[in-house]
């Protein structure tokens, strides 16, 4: 995957992510917002995590939207005289000086798919690490080939299953909200 | 379903015949795919969160074409929501099936069916669930509160 590619995505998901926070037209800020996601989905699929982009591209880039759209196709649109938001340049300040401190931390990371990032070590000191515990054994253990997929229903079912219920919640909640609990 | 019956929800529909047939033409091919995530994610990326968000995006689509009225009471509410209780069920169901054979809450391995069936027999159950959700989502936000705006229903 090309440099160029990678640094154009970066430079346009921070474009989007700016823009979405400062201009002022929430309409104008949600089709920004679903530009970004976009962006995200791309960068997902470049740092080799296809669940995530897929979910980042269905939900964030697609019904996240509509749903933002929806809501605010209820309430007035008012027009404004200042395309953006006034900045506080104080605020502007401390998140530059933050921004900073935490990039000072990325060249010390590993480079992206490196063999040698200690997050992917299947055995440290010959112990299975749980990393190399989900790559090796998901096959034996649940028969699929998605490590993803096996840690997700597998060995992590009790937090997906309240991920479920949570999805489900949110429907209760919009539809107890609304006054909308049974459809006639 | 002319375009004044569709201005209830504030979101004005315009009958396009772009956009009805683009539609047409790509909805069966979404909801392949979201049903292809939702049954493959065991093996290939994807899974049951991605694969419902694909096939509820076709009610979106639709309600782009034909109007979300009528794509509302084409899809009846009820369906959705026992759609989604289903699913919840069948999750649920499989979780406490495992404490009857001697395993802990949701332990698959202890199934009499080989845990990838599990798996998949889960996956389909979030899919339902997420696909119920986000359309029920869609429809509903789009008709507002009971009490004001809507069609009162």
């Amino acid at each position: 995957m090309s440099f160029t590619l990678e640094i154009a995505l970066a430079v346009f998901v921070v474009l989007t992510a700016v823009s979405a926070a400062l201009l002022r037209d929430v309409l104008g800020a949600i089709v920004v917002f679903a530009a970004f996601s976009l962006g995200m989905s791309i960068i997902w699929v470049i740092l080799q995590a296809p669940d995530v982009a897929l979910t980042e591209a269905a939900v964030g880039a697609g019904v996240m939207g509509v749903l933002f759209l929806l809501t605010i196709a209820k309430t007035a649109r008012p027009s404004y005289d200042k395309v953006v938001e006034s900045v506080n340049f104080k605020a502007v300040a401390v998140v530059g000086v933050l921004l900073l401190l935490l990039l000072s931390t990325v060249p010390a990371l590993p480079e992206v798919g490196s063999p040698d990032s200690p997050a992917v070590q299947e055995r440290v000191d010959g112990e299975l690490t749980p990393y190399g515990y989900y790559v090796q054994m998901t096959p034996e253990d649940t028969g699929v080939q998605n490590a993803v997929a096996a840690v997700l229903v597998f060995y992590r079912g009790f937090d997906t299953f309240g991920e479920a219920v949570v999805v489900f919640s949110a429907l209760v909640g919009v539809l107890v909200v609304l006054g909308r609990e049974v459809e006639r | 379903m002319s375009a004044e019956e569709e201005h209830e929800g504030g979101s004005p529909y315009t009958e396009s015949p772009v956009i009805i047939t683009t539609v047409r033409a790509v909805s069966p091919f979404i909801l392949t795919y979201g049903i292809f995530i939702t049954l493959h994610g065991a093996n290939s990326p994807g899974g049951g969160f991605q694969g419902g968000v694909v096939m509820a995006s076709v009610a979106v689509l639709f309600g782009f074409a034909f109007g979300i009225g009528p794509t509302r009471e084409w899809i009846d509410g009820r369906v959705l929501l026992g759609i989604v209780a289903a699913g919840i069920f069948v999750f649920a169901g499989i979780g406490l099936l495992a404490p009857l054979l001697n395993g802990n809450v949701l332990q698959l391995d202890v199934m009499p069916i080989a845990v990838k069936w599990s798996i998949e027999i889960i996956e389909v159950a979030i899919g339902a669930i997420v696909a119920g959700v986000v359309a029920g989502l869609f429809f509903v936000l789009s008709q507002g509160t009971a009490d004001n705006g809507g069609d009162g229903a």
